[in-house]
C-alpha cells in the first residue's frame, strides 16, 4: 500500500552546510505575500517570521504583509508568476504550492515559484468528541466497515490536505466515510465538539482548545515518531502520550504538512541565498522555538537539495492519492 | 442627444439577461445536477441564471408595454416622455466618468499618487474654478495626507509608478 | 453572582493609566480605518499586531479591541455622509442615514448612529458578562442545517417586504448571488464562473463592489444634479448633538429588538453585517409606515447600527470561548491570540481569568470612550460637506479607487469599482434596489455552503432542515416572516374591497 516515507525528519536540530556569505541584501520593503486569508495558519507563520526577523535584526529592509488567500492560496502563487525574477517578495504557504495544479486547472505551475526553505512540519491526528464510542483508530475504521458511508469526518476545504489524509486513510484501511467540507480547522473543530460530525483530523493547535476542556480526544497521529513531550494537556495527557497511527494499527506511516517559504522563479542564486540564511537564522531565534511550542509543530529545517527531494516525495505521495480518487484535473 | 428611460430600461434588462446566460453557460461545463450527496457545483449558479434570465424578459415586456402606452399618451395628448438624461446631465456625467477613467489608467501606469495629485488638481481648476496654483496645492495636499496615512502610519504599500523609486520611495 | 465578581476584578485590570492610552488610541485609529472605505477593521487590527508582540497578552487585546469598536464606530459616518460604507456591516446603515443626512440632518443622522451603536456594544457587553458560560454551550449547537436555517434567516426577514417592482428585485437579487459564487467554492473545490480570468480566482469581493455600486454610484447621480451636494446642514453645533440624545429614548422598542437580534447574530455564526440588515428588515416590517423607510427614518439608523455593535461585541464571545470566529475581524484577533501564546476554547476563561474580564470589562469602558470621542467627531464630519464638490468629489473618489485596491492589492479591482459605479448609478435611476444585491453577495455563497453541507450530511434528503427543534423553529420563523406579510397585505386589500363590492 501507499507509505509515506519521510526520512527527513532530523527535526528541530539545525544541521546544515556552512552558509555562503550573501552577496546581496534588499534594498526596498520585502513583501511577505501570504497564501491564507489574515488570521490562518499561513499567516501566523509569516507573521511568526515577520516578528523574528524584525526583533532580531536579521534583515534590515521593513518587511510588509500581503494577504492573498483567494481560491485556496493559488491567488498568491498566481501573483509570484506575474512577478517573476522579483527579489523582493517572498511566498508564504504549504504544500498546496505544488498540490494545487493537481486538482484544480489554474494559470501557474510549481516551476513557477522557487523552493527557499520548509521550516516546520504541523502534525495531524485523528479526533473524536469526547463522549464517542471509538476508543481507538481501528474501532472507528470497523465501525465506518461496518456500516460504510455513514461516520462523518470533517474537515477544512476541498481536496485539500484534511480529505486526503481522509481518502489516504480509507485507501489503507477499506473503510467508506463521508467527509464533509468547511471553512476551516476552527470551525471543524466546533463542529466536532458540537457533535455535528463523528472525527476530524484537525492540527493540535486547531483542536487544543477542545481537548484542554475535555469537549474532544485525540486517537492518534500521523508521524513517524510520537510528539514531543508536553505538559499534560486534556484527561492527564500530553502530546507524547498519544499513539503513532501506525502503533495503533493503522497503515500509514506519516502525513504531515510543511510550511513552506519560496521567491517568484528566476532570481539570482545570490537572492536565495540570502533568504535561506535569513531562515535559517529565524530557525534558532526564541520567538520561533516558541510558536514551535504553542502551535505543537515539528520543526525541520529544510534547504536546497533536502528541500526538494522532500517536496518530491510528498508530492508523488499525494498525487497518488489524487489519482485513485480520480481528482486530479483532467485535461 | 437625450436618453429615453425606454432605452435605458431595454439595455439593463439585456445586460442582466447577458449576465444570466454568462453564468447557465459557466454553470453547465461544471454540471448542474443532483448527485446522490446533493448538488453539483454548477446546480446552484445555473437555476440562478435561469432566474435572472426570465426577471430580466419579464423586465424587458414590461418596458415594452410602459412604452406602447407612453407612445400612445405622446400622441394623443403632445406631452412628451420625460426624458432619462437630458443632454447636458449626459454631459456632465460624461465629463465626470471620463475623468474618473483617466485616473484609473493614469494609478494603473503612472501610480496613484502622481494620478491623484493631477487628477484632484484638474478638477478644483477646470470644475472649481480655482487658480492653478491653488489646486496644485489641494492635490499635492491630499496625496501627502495619503501617503502618511497609508504607507507611514499603516505600511500598506499601494500602487506605484516609475517616478517615485527616483525619489527613493518604494 | 460569581460573573459579576470576576467583572469587578477585571475592572481592576483594564483601568490602568497605560490601558486607558491604549483605549483611545486603539478607538482613535480605528476611527481613521473605519472611515476610509475599504481598510476595514480586519486589515486594520492586522496591521497592528506586530506591534503587539512587545505587549502582554491583554494590554494587546485591548488595544485591538478599541480599535476594532473605533472602526465599527467610523464605519458609519461616511455612510451617512457620502453613501459609501467604511465597514461592510454599515451599508444598512446607508439606506436612512443617506437620505437623513441630504434632508440637512446630517448631525442628527450622526448622532443618532453612534448613540445607538452605543447602546447596542453595551448591552452586547452586558449579555457577554452574565451569559458567558451558556451562550457558548449555545452556540456549539449549530451545525450546518442550523448555519442554513440562520442565513435563510436573515434574507427570510429582509426580502420578505420590499416597495420595489418584484422583477426588479429579482435581478438584483439573483445578480448578487451569482456574483457572490464567482471564485474557488469550498465544499466542492471547483472554481466557478471565472471564465479563465485568473483576477477573478479570488472571487469579487464584496467590499470592492459595495464602494462602486453606493460610492461611485452617488456621486454619479450627484454629478448628474449638479455639481453640488444636497443637504448642507445650514449650522452644526452641539446643541443639535444634544437634542437627538434627548429623542433617542422614543425608539426604545426599535433598540431593543435590534440590540436582541444582534446578540442573536453574533453568537450564532450570522455575524454583524448579517445582524444590521435582519435588524432593518425587521424593523421596517414592524413598522406601520413601512413604507417611508429608506426616506431618512430615524429607526432605520437606530435599527441597523444597535444590531451592528450587539452583534460586533458578542461576537468576541463565540472567538475566546469557541475558538470560532463570527466576523472576520474576530478572526485576525484570534490569530493574535494564539502569537500571544493564548488558546482561545472553553477553558481559556477558567485559565486566564485576568485576559477575558479584563478584556470584557474594557469593553465596557473603551465603547464610552468610543461614543464620547466619536460625537466630538460629529461637527468636523458634517462640516465636510460644506466642502466644494469640485474639491471633495475627486477626493471621494481616490478614496473610493484606493479603498477598493486595499482590500485585496488587486489592479484589477480598480476596474470593477467603475464598472459597478455605473451598475450603482444605472439601477437607482431606473428602480431597482440595491439592497437585495449586496444581502446576496454577504450571504449568498455562506447559505449556499451550509446547504450544500446539510446535504452531505443527510444524503441529500431536505428533512434535515425540520430534524430538531432548534433548526425547525428557525426555518418556521423564516418562512412565516417570507410569507405573513405577503398574505396580510392580500388580505387587508381583500378586506377593503369587500364593502365595495
Amino acid at each position: 500500500m501507499i507509505k509515506t516515507r519521510i526520512a527527513l525528519l532530523t527535526a528541530t536540530a539545525v544541521m546544515v552546510a556552512a552558509p555562503a556569505l550573501a552577496d546581496w541584501a534588499p534594498n526596498r520593503p520585502i513583501e511577505f505575500v501570504v497564501a491564507s486569508g489574515a488570521g490562518g495558519g499561513t499567516d501566523n507563520f509569516a507573521r511568526t517570521i515577520q516578528s523574528a526577523l524584525t526583533r532580531n535584526d536579521i534583515v534590515d529592509a521593513p518587511m510588509v504583509v500581503l494577504n492573498k488567500g483567494g481560491g485556496s492560496g493559488a491567488e498568491a502563487f498566481l501573483y509570484a508568476r506575474q512577478n517573476a525574477g522579483d527579489p523582493n517578495k517572498l511566498i508564504f504557504g504549504t504544500n498546496n504550492v505544488y498540490l494545487l495544479p493537481y486538482v484544480a486547472k489554474l494559470a501557474y505551475t510549481t516551476e513557477d515559484l522557487q523552493p527557499v526553505a520548509a521550516l516546520a512540519l504541523d502534525e495531524f491526528l485523528v479526533w473524536v468528541k469526547a463522549d464517542s464510542p471509538y476508543e481507538s483508530i481501528t474501532d472507528l475504521i470497523d465501525a465506518a466497515k461496518e456500516a460504510p458511508g455513514t461516520i462523518t469526518f470533517g474537515g477544512s476545504q476541498s481536496k485539500d490536505t484534511d480529505e486526503t489524509l481522509v481518502a489516504l486513510i480509507e485507501q489503507v484501511s477499506g473503510a467508506d466515510f463521508k467527509y464533509v467540507p468547511f471553512n476551516g480547522g476552527g470551525e471543524t473543530g466546533v463542529q466536532l465538539a458540537g457533535g455535528h460530525i463523528a472525527a476530524n483530523v484537525n492540527n493540535p493547535n486547531e483542536n487544543i482548545g477542545q481537548w484542554q476542556a475535555g469537549a474532544v480526544r485525540p486517537l492518534c497521529v500521523f508521524s513517524p515518531e510520537r510528539m514531543a513531550e508536553s505538559e499534560p494537556i486534556g484527561d492527564d495527557m500530553g502530546w507524547h502520550d498519544i499513539p503513532t497511527c501506525k502503533e495503533a494499527g493503522l497503515d500509514i506511516e506519516s502525513y504531515q504538512m510543511p510550511r513552506t517559504v519560496w521567491l517568484p522563479k528566476d532570481t539570482d542564486p545570490e537572492v536565495v541565498a540570502f533568504y535561506e540564511d535569513a531562515m535559517k537564522k529565524v530557525a534558532e531565534t526564541p520567538e520561533w522555538q516558541d510558536y514551535l511550542t504553542k502551535t505543537s509543530q515539528t520543526g525541520a529545517v529544510l534547504l536546497d537539495e533536502e528541500l526538494a527531494s522532500f517536496i518530491q516525495t510528498n508530492e508523488d505521495n499525494t498525487v497518488k492519492v489524487f489519482q485513485a480518487e480520480g481528482w486530479t484535473a483532467a485535461e | 442627444m437625450t436618453v429615453r428611460r425606454f432605452h435605458a430600461e431595454v439595455g439593463t434588462a439585456f445586460a442582466t439577461a447577458g449576465l444570466g446566460i454568462a453564468a447557465v453557460t459557466g454553470a453547465a461545463g461544471l454540471g448542474f445536477g443532483w448527485e446522490e450527496s446533493g448538488p453539483q457545483p454548477g446546480y446552484f449558479p445555473f437555476y440562478v441564471g435561469l432566474i435572472l434570465i426570465g426577471a430580466s424578459l419579464w423586465n424587458l415586456i414590461r418596458a415594452f408595454m410602459k412604452h406602447r402606452a407612453a407612445v400612445l399618451h405622446e400622441r394623443n395628448s403632445g406631452e412628451i416622455e420625460e426624458p432619462f438624461l437630458r443632454r447636458e446631465n449626459l454631459g456632465r456625467i460624461g465629463t465626470f466618468l471620463a475623468a474618473m477613467a483617466g485616473f484609473v489608467i493614469g494609478t494603473l501606469t503612472l501610480g496613484v499618487y502622481v494620478a491623484s495629485t493631477v487628477y484632484i488638481a484638474w478638477s478644483a481648476w477646470r470644475q472649481g474654478g480655482y487658480r492653478l496654483w491653488v489646486a496644485l496645492a489641494v492635490g499635492a495636499g491630499f496625496t501627502i495626507v495619503q501617503y502618511v496615512i497609508f504607507e507611514v502610519i499603516f505600511k500598506i504599500p499601494l500602487l506605484k509608478g516609475p517616478i517615485e523609486p527616483l525619489l527613493g520611495i518604494y | 453572582m460569581g460573573n459579576f465578581d470576576l467583572l469587578m476584578h477585571g475592572f481592576g485590570v483594564a483601568i490602568t493609566p497605560m490601558h486607558l492610552m491604549l483605549m483611545v488610541g486603539g478607538v482613535l485609529m480605528g476611527l481613521v480605518v473605519g472611515v476610509l472605505p475599504g481598510l476595514g477593521a480586519p486589515n486594520g487590527v492586522s496591521l497592528l499586531i506586530p506591534l503587539t508582540f512587545a505587549l502582554d497578552p491583554t494590554s494587546a487585546i485591548i488595544l485591538l479591541s478599541s480599535m476594532y469598536w473605533g472602526a465599527l464606530f467610523g464605519g458609519s459616518t461616511t455612510s451617512i455622509l457620502f453613501n459609501i460604507p467604511g465597514e461592510p456591516s454599515s451599508v444598512a446603515t446607508t439606506f436612512d442615514g443617506y437620505p437623513m443626512a441630504r434632508k440637512g440632518e446630517s448631525t442628527r443622522a450622526l448622532t443618532l448612529a453612534f448613540m445607538s451603536a452605543g447602546v447596542g456594544a453595551l448591552v452586547g457587553v452586558v449579555v457577554i458578562t452574565l451569559l458567558a458560560g451558556w451562550a457558548s454551550n449555545f452556540a456549539l449547537q449549530f451545525g450546518a442545517p442550523e448555519y442554513f436555517a440562520v442565513y435563510f434567516l436573515a434574507f427570510a426577514a429582509f426580502i420578505g417586504m420590499g416597495s420595489a417592482s418584484p422583477a426588479k428585485t429579482l435581478v438584483s437579487l439573483t445578480t448578487g448571488l451569482l456574483l457572490a459564487t464567482v471564485g474557488m467554492d469550498t465544499v466542492t473545490g471547483e472554481i466557478r464562473l471565472t471564465f479563465g480570468l485568473d483576477q477573478l480566482l479570488s472571487g469579487i469581493s464584496f467590499l470592492v463592489v459595495v464602494i462602486g455600486l453606493f460610492g461611485i454610484g452617488e456621486l454619479l447621480s450627484t454629478v448628474q444634479e449638479g455639481l453640488r451636494f444636497r443637504g448642507v446642514s445650514s449650522k452644526i453645533d452641539l446643541r443639535d448633538v444634544l437634542r437627538t440624545i434627548a429623542e433617542l429614548p422614543r425608539y426604545w422598542a426599535t433598540s431593543v429588538r435590534s440590540a436582541l437580534i444582534g446578540i442573536w447574530m453574533g453568537i450564532t455564526p450570522g455575524g454583524p453585517t448579517a445582524a444590521s440588515f435582519m435588524s432593518y428588515g425587521i424593523a421596517r416590517q414592524a413598522s406601520r409606515k413601512g413604507e417611508a423607510f429608506g426616506t431618512g427614518r430615524p429607526e432605520g439608523i437606530v435599527a441597523p447600527e444597535t444590531a451592528d455593535h450587539s452583534a460586533g461585541s458578542c461576537a468576541m464571545l463565540p472567538m475566546l470561548a469557541l475558538g470560532v470566529p463570527s466576523s472576520a475581524t474576530a478572526a485576525v484577533m484570534m490569530g493574535g491570540l494564539m502569537i500571544w501564546g493564548l488558546t482561545p476554547g472553553p477553558m481559556l476563561f477558567a485559565t486566564k481569568p485576568d485576559f477575558v474580564w479584563g478584556l470584557i470589562a474594557s469593553m465596557y469602558v473603551s465603547n464610552l470612550i468610543g461614543v464620547i470621542l466619536v460625537l466630538a467627531t460629529v461637527p468636523m464630519f458634517a462640516a465636510l460637506l460644506r466642502i466644494p464638490f469640485a474639491i471633495i468629489g475627486p477626493m471621494i473618489v481616490v478614496i473610493c479607487f484606493v479603498g477598493a485596491y486595499t482590500v485585496s492589492n488587486a489592479s484589477f479591482d480598480l476596474w470593477l469599482v467603475l464598472l459597478f459605479g455605473l451598475v450603482g448609478y444605472l439601477f437607482t435611476k431606473l428602480g431597482y434596489p440595491l439592497a437585495p444585491l449586496v444581502l446576496a453577495m454577504v450571504l449568498g455563497h455562506k447559505a449556499e455552503n451550509a446547504f450544500h453541507q446539510s446535504m452531505i450530511l443527510s444524503n441529500g434528503s431536505l428533512e434535515i432542515f425540520f430534524s430538531n427543534t432548534l433548526v425547525t423553529s428557525i426555518m418556521l420563523i423564516a418562512l412565516a416572516l417570507l410569507i405573513l406579510p405577503k398574505t396580510l397585505q392580500l388580505g387587508s386589500r381583500l378586506r377593503r374591497k369587500a364593502p365595495v363590492e
